[in-house]
């Protein structure tokens, strides 16, 4: 399915691609998802209509919690699911009715999958064996692939001698060896500790950048799509909410949930007083300006505004542009040392502010402040 | 358990007493008295030689090497297919199937092998080899079935996802990934198959009969009949037989822990 009328549309840059739609001219195309199904019962929709068209040489993000549908997606593009409706094509070539091992896709595994009884060599050299190329080659080129992913020297061990990010990385070396059309990575950080995790988004993030192979990430961790992707597909109850650039999800979100899912962030209900304009209505602030939209007036909408795009104060010296104004009581805060959370309520609405630590300093608790919001800062979505 | 404390000496009375049964054989088997005789009055190996020249003994020790072999295998032949089928699947009538698999083992061995020996007597597969692998391979089924689909519970199956994603058909799948990983639950089974036949009395005596007598029979036989002292070395023979396996597993385990100790230090 299609993302949902996209509120923020008007408001986005000319410099931004459109997101996946139907009307591009299939040209780019070189992954193509179309309309794919899956049910185990026939009733309920494990994935429920999902269509992107990815063009070649692009790292695309599966963003969305567990059992939204990005990994029996992903299931379904190695062939270890079967779509019940809908189609896959690569390259204009349908997948759907071929075996897994005809596919040509490589695969990284959220547990690795190494084959314990084969050393890292061999493991890597196993798709090159099945391929039918000669032993001193397949050694050769195994030995290359574990090479570029610095185990060089790890070549005669066997997986259970070797680091989980040692095993990462042959697994990667294995599903790249044989030059696949498309690359999978099924939340394979995921068992890493932070440090190892994040320099190995950077190395993936290096390897897609010098072998240009088509990627699909799945994750359920916002900070790595943001951080790797070049498309973030966003599901949800076995649909895409959003498919679009990082900046462009955290920015300008499709719908809720996805402002939701994908950085922190404020709702408040607004009825659209004047959308040319980009004015609604809140009964607890009153008139406020937000980005231009195509709602209707008159509907109920949700204005989204992220913590950090506050300011203290009423902003006299602010430099130009369309400010909201509101009063916030603070109740609490939190220091994370780079930042300070500080929670607080304007009326009845609980408001989340991201402040640098010299804004937050002379705040205490029970104190109410004036707080400020560009208009471009914030967001409407259909409620 | 303390765990370091030194054996006391009821301990050593206990262990004695259970042991000496299984050990007067050793010493009964270099005797050269001529019915079974403790102490001996005389050493030699005279019951040695009598039974490695021995068509009578040598026959049943080939008779039982090849039932055991034979149920080994017809085992295997079946309950392989039966494990991935019954852990893998699920369909009408998995239940059943399952508690048929596991009967032989609450059946009591008496009444299997009375039912065989009225059985197969119609069907003229007493006294054959046929007939007692047959009866054997049926006695294995269950703690094969139990041994396998353990270790294909606990398999795990994006391996065999790995293995078609890159490049393996289902048949080289197995041949190259689920067999090796599997390999060590195959042999154990195997072998828990091979001993269950060749160490089986009950059914043996039932319906084995003179042509494909096997090493048990033969004993008990042979016991009934005078108490041949050379029962005293078939049982030493087996005892040592037995004794080796058990220290090459430990061996083989020990080697096995150590590699993954060292697998550990290396991480």
């Amino acid at each position: 399915m299609a993302p949902q009328a996209d509120e923020c549309d008007r408001v986005r840059s000319p410099m931004m691609p459109a997101t996946s739609s139907n009307v591009e001219p299939q040209a780019a195309h070189y992954l193509d998802i179309v309309d794919v199904v899956k049910t185990y019962d026939g009733v309920r929709r494990a994935v429920d209509g999902v269509s992107l068209a990815i063009p070649k040489g692009e790292f695309v993000t599966f963003l969305g919690p567990s059992g939204s549908g990005k990994t029996t997606t992903l299931m379904m593009i190695a062939g270890f699911e079967e779509p019940s409706a809908g189609d896959i094509r690569i390259d204009g070539r349908s997948l759907v009715s071929i075996a897994p091992h005809r596919r040509n896709i490589g695969m990284v595994f959220q547990n690795y999958a190494l084959f314990p009884h084969m050393n890292a060599a061999d493991n890597v050299a196993f798709p090159l064996r099945m391929r039918g190329v000669e032993r001193a080659e397949q050694l050769r080129r195994a030995a290359a692939a574990l090479d570029t992913v610095g185990l060089a020297s790890m070549a005669s061990r066997h997986p259970r001698e070797l680091s989980g990010g040692q095993q990462q990385r042959v697994a990667l070396a294995r599903a790249l060896v044989f030059e696949p059309d498309v690359l999978l990575l099924d939340e394979p950080l995921g068992a890493l500790d932070k440090n190892l995790r994040e320099q190995m988004q950077v190395e993936i993030k290096h390897l897609h950048g010098s072998l240009g192979i088509t990627t699909i990430f799945v994750t359920h961790d916002q900070t790595e799509a943001m951080t790797m992707s070049d498309r973030i597909a966003v599901f949800n109850n076995g649909q895409i909410e959003q498919f679009a650039p990082p900046l462009e999800v955290y920015a300008r979100p499709a719908t809720q949930f996805v402002g939701g899912f994908v950085g922190d962030s404020n709702f408040l209900d607004v009825v659209v007083s004047d959308p040319a304009r980009g004015l609604v209505r809140s009964n607890v602030l009153g008139e406020l300006a937000t980005a231009p939209s195509t709602l209707a007036a008159g509907t109920a909408a949700r204005l989204m505004v992220r913590p950090e795009s506050f300011r203290i104060g009423a902003g006299a010296d602010a430099p130009k542009g369309w400010w909201n104004h509101c009063s916030v009581r603070i109740e609490g805060s939190v220091n994370y040392g780079d930042s300070v959370l500080v929670m607080g309520r304007t009326g009845d609405i609980p408001i989340r502010l991201r402040l640098s630590g010299s804004d937050a300093t002379p705040l205490t608790e029970g104190d109410t402040v004036r707080v400020r919001w560009r208009a471009e800062d914030s967001c409407l979505l259909a409620r | 358990m303390t765990g370091q404390r030194p054996i006391g000496p009821l301990t050593w009375l206990i262990l004695a007493f259970i042991a000496a049964p299984l050990l007067i054989v050793v010493p009964m088997s270099f005797s050269t008295a001529p019915s079974l005789e403790f102490p001996p009055p005389r050493w030699g190996f005279d019951y040695y030689r009598a039974f490695f020249t021995d068509s009578r003994w040598l026959q049943p020790l080939l008779n039982s090497f090849i039932i055991a072999l034979g149920a080994a295998a017809l085992t295997m032949l079946l309950v392989v297919p039966a494990s991935f089928a019954m852990v893998r699947h699920r369909f009408r009538g998995r239940a059943l199937t399952n508690l048929l698999l596991l009967l032989p083992l609450t059946a009591p061995h008496i009444v299997i092998a009375l039912g065989y020996y009225s059985y197969f007597g119609s069907l003229h597969l007493t006294q054959t080899y046929a007939g007692v692998i047959l009866a054997h391979t049926c006695l294995a089924v269950p703690m094969v079935f139990l041994t396998l689909s353990a270790a294909l519970k606990g398999f795990d199956r994006n391996l065999e996802r790995a293995g078609a994603n890159l490049g393996a058909s289902p048949l080289r799948v197995f041949r190259h990934v689920t067999f090796p990983v599997l390999r060590p639950a195959f042999v154990v089974a195997a072998l828990f198959a091979f001993v269950q036949s060749f160490d089986e009395t009950v059914v043996a005596l039932f319906i084995s009969g003179r042509d494909a007598a096997t090493l048990p029979r033969k004993i008990f036989d042979a016991m009934r009949t005078q108490a041949d002292p050379i029962v005293a070395v078939v049982s030493t023979l087996l005892l040592a037989a037995v004794i080796a396996a058990v220290i090459g597993s430990r061996a083989w385990q020990w080697r096995r822990k150590r590699m993954n100790a060292i697998a550990f230090a290396a991480q």
